[in-house]
């Protein structure tokens, strides 16, 4: 058509104004579906978090619940985890489970249940303490070692065993074992806690030694040192100073256990990205 | 017993991945070691005393010779440390868990008055209590705790772990050390010499891991931790408290491992020295049988 024989100008301005505005439509439309299929075939990574229900491990429940994670948070007593209870209710992607990491057949009953659920990250967090007058020289209470031992060693240890095909099977693949700097026996400073130092030195070596065994199936093993934190684990300790919040550790941990790779896999790095020696 | 040759595999792994150094020395050593160790069988039988009936031998105190405790006494290294500080002339209370089947044993202490044994299971804390009432007033100079156990073949493999075995790998291997060294603190502060020795291994180095023995590395990456901890926290009381690995030495423990093993004897002597020379500034320091340094 000439411009002599197109319609009068008014018309030509809305058929102009029609045609952009059905571009942009268009446009529009055309890359909202592209998104949606975007969404669908990646899936959100899944961590499964041991001791979820306080302190650093609810911190890394919420943390990654945020990043829209699937979480299987678990605890001993989720009946009595209202602040667990209540990401979850705000959270469809959180899940909780009961587990006492003590207990080995319950472990394996769990390892069952997602026998076929791909784990990203397998946090061992779970973690205690074993009091401070059970472990001074003098009046050493022994049983209290074993009790120690059985969460912050042996926990870690089953979980890692059972879990270990949901870890291999997934896109990061990272076995993620909370420690401590007292299990550090370079930086060791004596005023007893045998226990407890003890139980991070025994689970440091035997994560590392894991992580020769599992580097061939691509399985990468991190250990990290959250610093002092102010849980309820810290609280016998009277440290003379300021504790991390536990929100604000969890906020550099994860960038920590971001870091991990086959490269680093096995060492203990702590909340500030340094490397803690053995 | 299954755990005897638990750690073929193990240390034939450690010497191919590791130790060629070590195998080196071992080997040129070997010659040289095997030539001094079977005159010292010949030299403890001739400085022993005169045979003794029954009825002449008393337990004899200390005499004014020093005094060590060894635990797991009745053979290898434990034997073998026995034999070492009794032909040194010290006065030597050598502990093990079936003194009536220690055969060895007891015709060294047939022998040497100064060797006197004592019936001990290091995991039962009352008997370490029990002992240590008995000894309530002997000074100590050397607490050497010996006595350990690999946990067991078989059951310290990815994925067929069997838990059960850890508690018992811990109980000789940790807790065993620690009590003991609770218990008899008084008498080695009370000794001139002030040294609490613990046979730990380089299987220990955190370092060093590579793989396998996850309980049995976990034990003595537990009882290095505590002794250096302890070290710091007894050195006011100006004890010595010192972690020595052995060596690849030809015990029970290492049965049948086609690798170049040195002898009981010749570890002992080593570790006789390396004990011998310690000062409160090795106090903690994880030592090997050469007096050198191990990483953890």
């Amino acid at each position: 058509m000439t411009r002599k024989e197109f319609p009068r100008r008014a018309t030509r301005r809305f058929h102009r104004r029609a045609f952009i505005a059905a571009a942009l439509a268009l446009g529009a439309l055309i890359s909202s579906g592209g998104g949606r299929v975007a969404a669908q075939t990646t899936p959100a990574p899944t961590v499964l978090i041991t001791g979820s229900n306080r302190g650093i491990g609810l911190e890394f429940a919420r943390a990654y619940a945020a990043k829209g994670w699937h979480v299987i948070a678990t605890c001993r007593h989720p009946d009595t985890a209202d602040a667990l209870k209540a990401l979850a209710a705000q959270h469809p992607n959180v899940t909780i489970e009961a587990l006492d990491v003590t207990d080995l057949a319950a472990i394996d009953a769990l390892a069952a249940k997602y026998k076929d659920t791909p784990i990203d990250v397998l946090l061992n967090n779970a973690g205690i303490l074993g009091g401070l007058d059970t472990q001074k020289f003098g009046q050493l209470d022994y049983p209290m070692f074993y009790k120690v031992m059985a969460v912050n060693y042996t926990g870690p240890l089953k979980m890692a065993e059972a879990f270990l095909d949901n870890v291999s099977a997934s896109n990061q693949k990272k076995i993620i074992t909370v420690t401590s700097s007292q299990g550090s026996i370079k930086m060791a400073r004596g005023h007893g806690g045998y226990f407890y130092k003890a139980s991070k030195a025994a689970v440091n070596m035997a994560m590392r030694t894991m992580s020769k065994e599992v580097a061939k199936r691509g399985v990468i093993i991190g250990l990290i040192d959250p610093g002092a934190v102010d849980t309820d684990l810290m609280k016998p300790i009277h440290l003379p100073f300021p504790l991390t919040p536990p929100a604000k550790a969890v906020s550099e941990l994860i960038p920590v256990i971001d870091s991990f790779t086959l490269k680093n896999t096995g060492d203990v790095i702590q909340h500030n990205g340094k490397p803690l020696p053995w | 017993m299954a755990f005897l040759s638990f750690t073929q595999n193990a240390f034939f792994l450690s010497l191919r991945r590791f130790s060629l150094g070590g195998l080196m020395l071992a080997m040129l050593g070997l010659p040289t070691f095997l030539a001094a160790c079977s005159p010292d069988e010949k030299t403890a039988e001739q400085k022993s005393t005169p045979d003794k009936t029954v009825e002449e031998q008393t337990p004899l105190g200390p005499e004014g010779r020093p005094v060590v405790l060894i635990t797991g006494s009745n053979r290898g290294i434990g034997l073998a440390l026995t034999k070492e500080y009794a032909n040194q002339g010290w006065h030597v209370i050598a502990t093990c868990r079936h003194p009536e089947k220690a055969d060895i044993l007891q015709s060294l202490s047939a022998k040497n008055p100064h060797v006197v044994i004592e019936k001990l299971d290091v995991t039962d804390l009352s008997a370490i209590d029990a002992l240590a009432a008995k000894y309530k007033d002997m000074p100590i100079d050397v607490l050497l705790s010996n006595a350990g156990i690999s946990g067991g073949r078989d059951v310290q493999t990815l994925g067929s772990f069997k838990y059960d075995a850890i508690d018992k790998v811990m109980a000789v291997n940790v807790i065993g050390p620690l009590k003991l060294a609770e218990a008899f603190v008084d008498n080695v502060a009370a000794s001139k010499q002030k040294k609490m020795v613990t046979i730990t291994s380089t299987q220990g180095s955190i370092t060093k891991t590579f793989g396998i023995s996850y309980f049995y590395r976990s034990s003595k990456t537990a009882v290095n931790i505590v002794m250096h901890n302890l070290a710091i926290d007894l050195k006011d009381r100006g004890i010595i408290v010192s972690l020595i690995s052995p060596g690849m030495v030809d015990t029970d423990f290492m049965k049948g491992l086609p690798l170049p093993l040195i002898p009981p004897a010749q570890s002992a002597a080593m570790i006789y020295k390396v004990v011998d020379g310690l000062t409160l500034d090795k106090s903690g320091v994880f030592l090997n049988h050469r007096g050198g340094e191990e990483p953890w």
